[in-house]
């Protein structure tokens, strides 16, 4: 579909990047008020302990405040918000005398400056009744003989039993899977083994809790959601939700890390009340990565195919190594299914997944929840089907996925939609002439020191979690749009931007709808007390639940303009004839009817409505998506292997998107930009080791051994190409669809499909660092050693 | 998880080298601060405990290059970034430059100096395997006087160096001159093509006279807890006329040199493997430059 | 301990702790928020400013190693010809997402462009080393070589 909008498609610069290149943009980290104190967290020593008791008489000499378990209510709750309550696993305590991972909280202090916080922390001393040997191998945790790390959780209201320190577990089946495996021509099976990622975002977590005048909590911090906030701190501290108001901060990158409330919210909040001051608390980088991480997943997956290409059966079980305690597990076990399923029409499926507890940092999402992990192994196997037949293995994508008009499945089992706009032959034949693939080559014939290869990857995901029918997942948004009495609007909405634009995007749609200029649409602060409850800014679903509400609100403020207009013209007969529109010559947006002189601009019209009492012009507007769409992207990459160093560079990346209708191209190119790269870092460097006695994370969590890309390690600005798709989602804003997380899914298959494609080995463990290139080629007998 | 340095350290700031040598040889349990780079995250994080902290990097009279024919004389405060910029350097110790180079990166050079590198005795110090190369001498100095320590005898152990209680560490004496018109090369590997801490690095210098090497050198960082010179390697190569034969059979002796351990970096295997790779490089390199190969 | 610097081109006299760092008296007694805490290793760079026109760790550094010193950090730079022309490449090209690398990236840039070590796009990669996790960079080594292509490509 091709139109022409004014202001959609253009790239505009982001209403907040003066205050991003002049440094005032002020983050949770930078906030300070009078009077606050700032808090330090006491964290286990040990990954498996009971503690049978914490001395804080020393820091409370020293004038601290201090918290610990014994001062806070004992209720067992999750910090993520987003799964309906009945499926809810609650097994987290503010505080506790039973730490499960190195690291956890078991005390905090507060002091009135960051010397005297530190030095109150020292002196709390813990005395333990019992330290055991801390478990991180899921299989060795599931095993009867064991000690369990939880014994009894909640699940929504009720306690129930761990046994074998499973957390969770999701079993689905479709169809008939021996009989599929049966008539396959041929069968590929493989075990696959992620690293522990960490989200490494650039602001570490911090909040400031202030406690008005009268007794009203307002709390600032890094967070996806301020609405999740609000409502589990009033559950944990019952405190009515009016008098907890939370703010909308600027936040420095997230990458799902703040979708749940981070564990520091509440215990900074346990202090404000006690001190009866204000609290921050803000994490030093080494915090922040004993907060949280990524999980580890354990996949074994079977696929089988018939001799012409087509799938016939899949299996897949999905070990999830949650960490030590549960912030969602379970839709993730959910999700994993939903990405796997939606990745190829399979026929039949048998699907095993198990969360288990394990003694390590809790996993949590980064971004793609488990679909850059399964279309890393999906799209790995379908490379080696495609070469077991003796297919193209582009062709065999064509003809398996799961595209225009069928199920898609995306959030799990409980949010199914139809398929309406699918760029993938587009993207997939275009990209496939731009790198050339007819030329890669196989890795039979490739000799030398550097070897290039070319591979390809194919995904998506989801854009929200919205359907016709209530399920799991609690999904929807909200925003008010008014009308300022000199024509300008103010727009207010919870969604929060992650540094992605979204919020410029809908800025742009609300123009479009109403042919006003951007610039003219305010985004206005926004805080929990001002604004209707959206979920949380996550599962893409910024653009396409978050643009969609602001347009319904842009129409429903448009009818009510021309209702105004109608008033003020007097003569015209029927108000069908009253269009809205952008004049380019007055740079304003303009009421006119066609084939007459009458124009009026917005800003008389706001004008005249104030002066003569008819009220404010305005939208408020709670909406939920029926659909889901998936945004799929395609990755073509190029990489070069030094076989003598095990050391990969990327040489040319062609990133294909399909989002519907780009709001911004420059935050698509962004998005698939920085998609690419944390996935080179997934696929190569990044990852969090223990160590086996103690559950330490080795290298102390200081980030010289967590190592992300640099400028350095990404390919020239000239070898990246965008090509988007020409696509429309009907039910999206203008034909929009999300792509914060499509863009890095697939990203990690073509780059490890291209290693392949360069020295014929593939990698079934992350990350894959030179040390175990080198090793493998040793194994294959090609190293000069 | 120290986010503060702690309280019971005193700093002290002496105007001139002569009060900076008194105050070490008076007070007990100190360290000198040059850059910092590597001590102030030691202070915070409890590696280190002083009692006092002499800060010496801001004494000019510790900061310069010096070319005293046959020799350059580095002043120990002088920062990594100048030795990258320094044209001495870079004419006449370019192995020096090299390493310099691959120093982290651009904002860590700017502040970390050559004697922080070397009395910080990291097995991966970057300065080490160029210095190994040239030989270079420490100048230490106290108030008892001065004396000068072979870069051979200066590491002794991870994080501890030949240095007495009382002595500081002023200059680095560069020899250069048995080494002009010699080839050289540097390598180093991280985990990433980003900068990186080295997983192994080579410096090495060969001269040929007469169709026989007369004289190699070489060194590795971050395969033995100190740095090291690969004497087994060197020894089988001097006197011999060099051919991809014996630079690929003396390289492999390096593992006699060396003695690397696996950790979060790296494992012992990768190490072990790609000392010998970066040796045969560098050795090849090495000739390469000095156009007999 | 008493130091006395320039910080954006005024005068300060400061009576600080010796174990101070650079970054807590720049964030917490001078107000200066653009200086951005990422880490405590010296890893990630956005802390970085500029001393004497070097980009410099402040994390890592202590405020008595700058005594005498000019200090230079974005809030400084506001109507610096250079700057102004980096900042709007930045913007243009979409360079920023979250925002958090920025100021330590513009500043480095800025340095790097000024002493004539990035005049291409090739020295970006080595000169500009600040993590960022959003961008993957493409973005911000487009809007930087082109900068220095602004100030130095009369040289080609």
């Amino acid at each position: 579909m091709s139109v022409e909008f004014m202001f959609i498609g253009k790239r505009t610069p982001r209403k907040d990047a003066e205050a991003k290149v002049t440094g005032m943009l002020k983050y949770t980290y930078d906030l300070e008020v009078p009077g606050m104190l700032i808090g330090r967290i006491v964290r286990s020593p040990y990954a498996f302990a009971d503690i049978r008791r914490i001395d804080v008489s020393e820091a409370v000499k020293m004038g601290a405040i201090v918290v610990t378990p014994s001062d806070i209510p004992q209720k067992p709750y999750n910090p993520r918000l987003v799964s309906i309550n009945e499926v809810t696993f609650k097994d987290t305590y503010i505080l506790t005398y039973k730490p499960r991972y190195l690291g956890e909280p078991v005390a905090a202090v507060a002091a009135s400056s960051e010397e005297l916080a530190q030095k109150a922390a020292e002196c709390v001393k813990i005395e333990f009744e019992k330290i055991y040997k801390p478990i991180l191998d899921p299989l060795e945790a599931m095993k009867p003989e064991s000690p369990r790390i939880h014994e009894k959780i909640m699940k929504g209201d009720k306690w129930i039993e761990v046994e074998n320190n499973i957390a969770a577990r999701l079993d689905y089946d479709e169809g008939d899977v021996n009989r599929g495996f049966e008539e396959a021509d041929v069968i590929v099976e493989r075990t696959f083994k992620t690293g522990k990622r960490y989200h490494m975002q650039l602001e570490p977590k911090a909040v400031l809790v202030v406690l008005e005048p009268g007794g009203k909590l307002t709390i600032y911090t890094t967070t996806q959601t301020i609405h999740n906030t609000r409502i589990l701190i009033s559950q944990l501290f019952d405190i009515p939700e009016s008098r907890i108001n939370v703010v909308r901060v600027p936040i420095g990158g997230s990458f799902g890390s703040s979708i749940q409330t981070n564990y520091l919210v509440p215990i900074a909040v346990a202090l404000a009340l006690k001190a009866k001051k204000p609290v921050k608390i803000a994490y030093t980088r080494e915090e922040d990565i004993l907060d949280h991480s990524n999980f580890v997943f354990h996949f074994k997956i079977k696929i089988g195919a018939k001799k012409n290409g087509v799938f016939a059966a899949a299996e897949f079980i999905n070990i999830l190594d949650v960490g030590a305690h549960q912030v969602q597990p379970y839709p993730l076990l959910g999700t994993s299914l939903g990405w796997f399923i939606s990745m190829y029409k399979w026929k039949n499926i048998r699907y095993r997944g198990i969360a288990v507890y394990t003694n390590k940092v809790p996993g949590c999402a980064l971004r793609g929840y488990g679909a850059p992990e399964v279309q890393w192994a999906v799209e790995t196997l379908v490379d080696e089907i495609a070469e077991k037949l003796g297919i193209d293995p582009i062709d065999l994508r064509l003809k398996n996925y799961v595209g225009k008009g069928e199920i898609f499945w995306g959030q799990g089992p409980t949010v199914k939609s139809i398929i309406k706009s699918d760029g993938v032959p587009e993207l997939l034949l275009k990209g496939k002439e731009i790198i050339r693939w007819s030329e890669r080559g196989h890795p039979s014939e490739k000799k030398g020191r550097f070897r290039r290869g070319i591979g390809v990857g194919r995904g998506f995901h989801t854009s929200g979690a919205g359907g016709p029918i209530s399920g799991e997942v609690i999904d929807y948004t909200g925003c008010i749009l008014k009308l300022n009495e000199d024509g300008t609007l103010d727009y207010i909405t919870a969604l929060q931007d992650h540094g992605g634009g979204t919020l410029d995007a809908h800025v742009k749609i609300i123009a479009e709808e109403l042919g006003i200029p951007p610039e003219l649409v305010n985004i206005a602060t926004a805080s929990t007390e001002t604004t209707p409850y959206d979920v949380c800014t996550h599962a893409s679903r910024g653009t396409y639940v978050g643009g969609e509400c602001a347009r319904r609100a842009a129409q429903i403020v448009k009818q009510k303009i021309l209702e105004a207009a109608i008033r003020i013209i007097g003569r015209v007969v029927n108000p069908e004839a009253l269009r809205i529109g952008y004049d380019k010559e007055l740079k304003q947006a303009v009421v006119y009817v066609e084939g007459t002189d009458i124009k009026l601009t917005l800003a008389e019209i706001a004008r005249t409505s104030w002066q003569r009492n008819w009220g404010t012009i305005g939208a408020f507007v709670s909406y939920r998506a029926t659909s889901a769409p998936p945004s799929f992207t395609v990755y073509y990459v190029e990489v070069e292997v030094d076989t003598w160093t095990g050391k990969v560079k990327p040489i040319r990346v062609v990133a294909g998107a399909d989002v519907g209708t780009p709001i911004n191209p420059d935050m698509v190119e962004g998005q698939l930009h920085g998609g690419f790269v944390m996935a080179w870092g997934m696929a190569f460097t990044e990852n969090t080791a223990y160590d086996p006695l103690t559950g330490e994370i080795m290298g102390r969590g200081l980030i010289t051994d967590y190592k992300i890309p640099t400028a350095a390690d990404v390919p020239t600005p000239e070898e990246f190409t965008v090509i988007i798709a020409k696509t429309y989602e009907p039910t999206g804003p203008f034909g929009a669809k999300g792509l914060g997380e499509a863009a890095m899914n697939p990203a990690v298959a073509a780059i490890l499909n291209a290693v392949y494609n360069a020295i014929g080995i593939r990698f079934y463990e992350l990350p894959v660092t030179p040390d175990k290139i080198i090793e493998a080629l040793k194994e294959k007998g090609e190293l000069e050693w | 998880m120290m986010y503060v340095i702690p309280e019971d350290i005193e700093f002290i700031v002496p105007v001139d080298l002569r009060e900076a040598l008194e105050l070490v040889n008076k007070l007990n349990n100190v360290k000198a601060l040059a850059g910092g780079t590597d001590l102030v995250v030691d202070l915070k994080t409890g590696r280190f405990k002083p009692k006092y902290v002499v800060y010496i990097g801001g004494l000019k009279e510790l900061r310069y290059i010096r070319d005293n024919n046959g020799s350059l004389h580095i002043g120990a405060v002088t920062t990594i970034q100048e030795i990258l910029d320094s044209k001495i350097i870079a004419e006449k110790a370019p192995l020096l430059r090299a390493a310099a180079e691959k120093f982290a990166y651009w904002q860590i050079r700017n502040t970390a100096t050559i004697g922080g590198n070397l009395c910080n005795a990291s097995p991966a110090a970057d300065t080490a395997p160029p210095l190994l190369v040239y030989e270079a001498i420490i100048k230490a100095e106290s108030v008892r006087g001065s004396r000068l320590i072979s870069i051979r005898e200066f590491f002794k152990e991870p994080r501890q160096t030949a240095l007495e209680r009382d002595e500081l560490v002023t200059e680095i004496i560069v020899p250069y001159k048995d080494l002009e018109n010699s080839g050289y090369s540097y390598f180093k590997v991280g985990r990433r093509r980003g900068y990186d801490i080295s997983l192994v690095a080579v410096a090495c210098a060969v001269k040929v006279e007469g169709g026989v090497i007369s004289d190699v050198r070489l060194a590795l960082n971050s395969v033995a807890p100190i740095p090291v010179r690969a004497i087994n390697v060197e020894k089988t190569l001097i006197g011999k006329k060099p051919s991809l034969e014996i630079i690929e059979e003396s390289s492999k002796l390096v593992v006699y040199d060396i003695s690397p351990i696996s950790d979060v970096r790296a494992p012992i295997e990768y190490r072990q493997y790609m000392a010998k790779l970066l040796t045969r490089e560098a050795l090849l390199e090495a000739l390469k430059k000095t156009g007999v190969m | 301990m008493k130091v006395k610097f320039i910080l954006n081109g005024k005068p300060v006299e400061l009576d600080v702790d010796p174990r101070e760092t650079l970054i807590d008296t720049l964030r917490l007694r001078l107000k200066v928020k653009s200086v951005k805490r990422g880490c405590e290793r010296g890893e990630c760079g956005s802390c970085t400013v500029l001393i004497n026109g070097n980009p410099v760790i402040s994390c890592i550094l202590l405020t008595i190693q700058i005594n005498g010193a000019e200090i230079t950090t974005v809030e400084g730079l506001v109507g610096d010809i250079l700057l102004e022309k980096l900042a709007k490449n930045f913007i243009d090209n979409g360079a920023i997402q979250c925002g958090f690398c920025t100021p330590g990236i513009l500043l480095t840039a800025y340095a790097g462009i000024k002493q004539g070590k990035i005049k291409k796009s090739e020295d970006v990669k080595e000169y500009v080393n600040n993590l960022c996790r959003c961008t993957g960079y493409v973005k911000i080594i487009e809007a930087i070589a082109k900068t220095a292509d602004e100030v130095w490509g009369h040289e080609r």
